[in-house]
């Protein structure tokens, strides 16, 4: 007798199991990349991090509440007890397949085409900037997934004009703001968007936009109303954002009285020295050209994302989406100005994809000629792997880059391996050796390290006394030499050693113990 | 032959004929007595009632201090007297002496020479004034049921127990702890009570924010349509009645008549039912003085302690004759199709809907600092907390007005309890605990903010102390509540109705904490709490304020209130007016539970009609 077995699986339970497969998937690439030895310099960061909170002694109150970006960092939290250097691998596969789930669950609502969806999924699976996200351990993933909650958010509200999707969006804000501070310029760019929301809103005879202004700043009664409502609009969505921002620079000021510590100190970011070490190390070359100018960005972007292109193509008759998808750019711009002495990371270009994405899942309903859009966009797509690809190569970032060397070419990475070394040697020491490091430069090493509470670090209340009389705190000092482009943003550096050495307050000598290219462990006798 | 009162009428030019016939169609098809009908559906004024009869030759006497003989009064039934306003008094002279608004009503002569076996010796006088004597002289049965039938049919639901024992001997248990543990250990026991503070009061904030985000949600959700308003029959209404409990608020009674009137519900459907206490004779004599035909019939609570709303509006009950029945406040301005609404909305839902509440919201919102508040803060209270708590099942505390009731099932469950301050609130409870549902509509009904602060503080501290009470008497046996009411409603309950007094109660201890801390930088407050514990009570602070400021921006947004927009920044001094009250509610919630602290209603300048748009 033959049994056949006949299981119904809904679209949602395949939608699961498609993201399933896709975390898999990224988690498989990611290890595999990790074991490869790809690291990066914001993974390391997390995984020292919360390497001092689990396993660290003393006062670690600041490391917990100040260290950022928050969400990440806490997002690693969880996946500590599977393996501290892989967690944060972990928290970025499974959240770019989060992000997978999220915009494909919102797609498979508004058609029942599987074409988008395949785009999605061959994206997802294939886009190099998308698999970065997923297997580098950054926090792009939180980033994108924000990101694309708030416009996703956004865009709802101009349809449905209810203060959910406004709240949302706000609340979706606050969080991208705990992912990357960045993000809080963006309000800055909105203006323009919610005057001309605001305008439309007026009950006013008149349909073209100049006119409408016109007659608005005219009328005493329609001018209030103009800017209340303007004004309220903005409150309502960038009043959480900002108060979030001041709430969280007064805890810093209140713990580690100064506002910006969590944006300017190397103990409580990881962006503040390496964007500036990546740019320091290029841009000094006389002989570089920056590729990334005011302008052209908006070029890159556009190269990089042809299907924005398309997307604002799609959104041609909706003022409001248009201006919305311009936002981005403006903004991407005035980053570029503010923050002129950094290169852009790889997540500002792929805000780009996300928020085509987004236009291709709102607006996914059957168009006229169905198979030539789907063919163009099928070609827009395959272009789009390329860009993808030839951005990250063309990086002027070392982690972007290496990522995808280390990815197309599966040779290992010896990025780390100095650091893994001095590590080891510092894991080989005997039980009880008390080493004193500055993990503002150091932090690869702490996460090397097998034993953190033999360390003694910034975070504890007795590093400041250990730096002036080393001798009865520490056996082992870790010294960034002159090599190390990084000594000077760290205490103990060259400098230090033999001041340390000639005043010899209560120990008798230093001795190297061991030495890398950059690094020099000092044993005090 | 003397001439009847209605062909009076028509010769005095007060009524046509027209109007007679329609008196008299109305009153065969209710039942209700000719005079009812004339002096309380909108078509004639007393004054000119009593113009037209004085130049007919009657006379209309003080009835007040009449005399009068219990076993005459025995014989009549209240109601009966009520409907036909006319009292008989005592045996004068071998007739009975009838007090008659209506001296040609012959059923109710019929009535006295049947009853009585005796003619009718008719004294003239004011229905107004044979209302109060009648309600005052044969009331008391209904005014003993309007106190004690709650207490009666349901004790475990009455708030005539503040505190049971077992509540006591938790309360001061807890007490006893916290002064143990402080004495053992000062420094860990002020942690302990720091952390549990300060996190139930951001759990707390949070839950209203989720509340207030899954209300907005719906916010476009119209329960029902204007074109299902518009198919709706008059013929197929049934009756609504209406109460409206005053006390002193003469000054009001003209602007009631107005917003009465521009109820779209048929006329003679309406049972409207003003509920004058028996001392008031300030809202009396207003109504009395009206130059214009009233639209409401007069009911005189006699006196009985507690002397509160809900004691009225059980009185009132008695006298009703809806399919359902409201409340309103005396200086409400209801949407027009508010009433058309609620009959469609019950009449889609299941059975087991007994209640609907409308939104409320202020007409003088703009008036000062403390009607924006106050508006800020009933926009989100009325507009997202509620359909939140619908959209999750959780008990809902009806509003002090504008809820609409299936008249049955208030009989059912015993009226509201004329010992709680917050009689809806507690009722809205009973009525999830029975496994009834309450209902939330697009409709919303225009108050008076309160603008003056003092008045402000009596009448919120009222709320919160209603608000103790009702916790208090439905945690008399958690278990109970838990099995009624199901998990989520168990905590919705706790988190709502027990959590906002104890938030307005901690709060000034906290904010206090807290500026200590950032003004002075206390060395001693450093050295009672470790930093991890300020470290979480500052963060607890900040986002609980942040994300009331910004459910309260949410609402007004909603509302397109956008000039108020910024004053929910002061929210934080706004709950410190919150904490005053609360404060004032628990003192008052343990030396007079039953107090009703009278709110003043028309204080505002602000034309009801203008702000209501």
């Amino acid at each position: 007798m033959k049994l056949k077995f006949k299981i119904k699986v809904t679209r949602s339970q395949t939608l699961l199991i498609i993201t399933l497969l896709i975390a898999i998937y990224y988690l498989v690439c990611g290890i595999y990349l990790n074991h490869l030895g790809y690291f990066n310099q914001e993974t390391l960061f997390y995984v020292e991090k919360v390497r001092i909170i689990f396993e660290g002694l003393g006062y670690k109150l600041k490391v917990i509440g100040l260290t950022a970006p928050a969400l990440p960092f806490f997002a690693t939290f969880a996946f500590t007890s599977i393996n501290s250097l892989l967690a944060p691998i972990i928290a970025s596969a499974l959240g770019t397949a989060a992000l997978f789930y999220l915009m494909a669950s919102t797609l498979v609502k508004k058609t029942d085409d599987d074409f988008y969806l395949l785009v999605l999924i061959i994206l997802f699976l294939f886009h190099p900037g998308l698999l970065y996200t997923a297997c580098s351990g950054k926090a792009t993933y939180m980033v994108l997934i924000f990101f694309y909650m708030f416009f996703l958010n956004i865009f709802k509200y101009y349809t449905s004009n209810t203060t959910f999707h406004i709240s949302i969006a706000s609340i979706c804000l606050v969080l991208l703001l705990f992912c990357d501070y960045k993000f809080i310029w963006l309000t800055l760019f909105f203006i323009p968007l919610i005057f001309s929301i605001a305008l439309q809103s007026l009950n006013l005879a008149e349909k073209e936009s100049i006119f409408r202004m016109t007659q608005s700043f005219n009328s005493p009664s329609l001018r209030r109303k103009l800017i209340n409502k303007t004004f309220a609009l903005y409150v309502i969505l960038f009043v959480l954002p900002i108060a979030s921002i001041i709430c969280y620079k007064m805890l810093n000021l209140t713990n580690a009285n100064d506002a910006d510590y969590f944006l300017n100190s190397p103990y409580a970011t990881w962006n503040v020295l390496a964007e500036r070490f990546s740019y320091e190390k290029i841009a000094l070359n006389p002989d570089f050209k920056n590729p990334e100018i005011s302008l052209l960005i908006t070029a890159r972007m556009i190269i990089f994302c042809p299907l924005i292109v398309f997307a604002i193509v799609l959104f041609r008759r909706n003022p409001y989406q248009v201006l919305t998808l311009l936002t981005p750019f403006a903004f991407v711009e005035f980053l570029h100005i503010k923050y002129d002495k950094v290169f852009i990371l790889h997540q500002y270009y792929l805000i780009f994809l996300i928020l085509a994405l987004l236009c291709f899942i709102i607006k996914a309903q059957p168009v006229k000629n169905g198979v030539l859009f789907k063919s163009v966009l099928g070609i827009i797509i395959l272009v789009q792997l390329y860009t993808g690809y030839y951005f990250l190569h063309n990086s002027l970032i070392d982690d972007e880059k290496n990522f995808i060397t280390i990815l197309l070419n599966r040779t290992t990475d010896e990025q780390q391996d100095e650091n893994r070394d001095m590590a080891n040697y510092i894991n080989g020491l005997p039980d009880g050796s008390k080493i004193m490091i500055d993990d503002a430069i150091a932090y690869p090493i702490v996460a090397f390290t097998s034993n953190i509470a033999d360390l003694v670090l910034p975070y504890q209340e007795n590093f400041l006394s250990a730096i002036e009389t080393p001798g009865q705190y520490v056996n082992y000092i870790l010294i960034a030499n002159s090599k190390n482009l990084l000594n000077g943003y760290s205490i103990l550096n060259g400098r230090y050693a033999p001041v340390v050495y000639q005043t010899g307050n209560n120990y008798s000598s230093l001795q190297k113990a061991y030495e890398t290219d950059h690094w020099i462990l000092y044993k005090l006798f | 032959m003397q001439i009847s009162i209605p062909e009076l009428l028509i010769q005095d030019g007060f009524m046509t004929q027209a109007e007679q016939e329609k008196i008299d169609d109305f009153s065969r098809r209710s039942g209700l007595s000719y005079i009812k009908i004339l002096l309380n559906f909108g078509y004639l004024s007393r004054k000119n009632y009593e113009r037209s009869l004085n130049n007919a030759g009657y006379e209309f006497k003080q009835i007040r201090d009449e005399d009068y003989d219990l076993d005459v009064l025995a014989k009549t039934e209240l109601k009966f007297a009520d409907a036909h306003l006319a009292l008989p008094l005592r045996v004068e002279n071998g007739k009975l002496v009838t007090l008659m608004a209506n001296p040609s009503d012959e059923l109710f002569k019929d009535y006295i020479r049947f009853t009585y076996d005796m003619e009718p010796e008719i004294i003239l006088a004011s229905d107004l004034d044979i209302t109060w004597l009648s309600h005052i002289l044969l009331g008391q049965k209904y005014v003993k049921s309007a106190v004690f039938e709650l207490l009666n049919r349901d004790p475990d639901s009455s708030a005539l127990t503040t505190f049971t024992t077992p509540q006591l001997i938790f309360t001061f248990g807890v007490f006893a702890l916290v002064v143990i543990g402080m004495m053992l250990n000062f420094v860990n026991t002020s942690i302990a009570i720091n952390v549990v503070l300060s996190s139930f009061f951001l759990v707390s904030i949070i839950f209203k924010l989720f509340l207030a985000l899954v209300g907005s949600r719906f916010e476009l959700h119209q329960a029902v349509t204007r074109e299902e308003v518009r198919e709706v029959v008059d013929d197929d209404l049934p009756i609504y009645t209406i109460h409206l409990p005053v006390y002193k608020e003469d000054k009001l009674i003209k602007k009631l008549i107005w917003n009465l009137q521009s109820l779209d519900y048929p006329r003679e459907k309406l049972d409207i039912k003003l509920l004058i206490e028996e001392d008031d004779d300030k809202t009396l004599n207003a109504v009395r003085n009206l130059d214009f035909p009233a639209v409401f019939e007069v009911i005189v609570v006699p006196f009985h302690m507690p002397k509160t709303k809900p004691k009225a509006c059980n009185y009132g009950l008695h006298f009703s004759r809806g399919t359902f029945l409201t409340i309103y406040d005396a200086e409400d301005v209801p949407d027009t199709d508010q009433l058309k609404k609620v009959v469609t909305l019950f009449n889609k839902l299941p059975s087991n809907y007994v209640c609907i509440q409308c939104a409320l919201n202020y007409f003088n919102r703009g008036e000062n600092f403390l009607t924006r508040m106050f508006t800020l803060e009933y926009s989100y209270w009325f507009d997202y907390m509620l359909p939140g708590l619908d959209t999750f099942d959780i008990p809902i505390p009806l509003g002090g007005t504008s809820n609409h009731f299936k008249f049955e099932f208030l009989i059912e469950l015993g009226g509201w309890d004329p010992f709680n301050v917050t009689e809806d609130a507690d009722l809205g409870v009973r009525a999830y605990a029975k496994g009834y549902k309450v209902a939330i509509i697009n409709s919303t009904t225009y108050e008076e903010a309160n603008n003056e602060m003092f008045n402000w503080v009596r009448q919120r501290s009222r709320w919160i102390k209603g608000y103790m009470q009702t916790h208090l008497v439905h945690m008399r046996n958690p278990v109970k509540l838990w099995k009624k009411v199901g998990w989520k409603g168990f905590l919705g309950f706790n988190f709502f109705i027990g959590a906002t007094p104890v938030t307005f109660l901690v709060y000034p201890l906290l904010l206090a904490i807290f500026l200590c801390y950032l003004i002075f930088d206390l060395a001693s407050i450093r050295s009672f709490f470790p930093d991890w514990v300020l470290f979480m009570s500052i963060i607890n602070l900040m986002v609980g304020n942040i994300l009331m400021i910004y459910v309260n921006m949410m609402a007004v947004f909603k509302r397109r209130y956008y000039e108020l927009i910024l004053f929910a920044i002061a929210n934080p001094i706004y709950w410190l007016l919150h904490s005053w009250a609360a404060y004032k509610g628990l003192y008052q919630l343990i030396v007079k539970p039953f107090y009703w602290e009278k709110t003043n209603h028309g204080l505002s300048k602000v034309n009801n009609q203008a702000g209501a748009e």
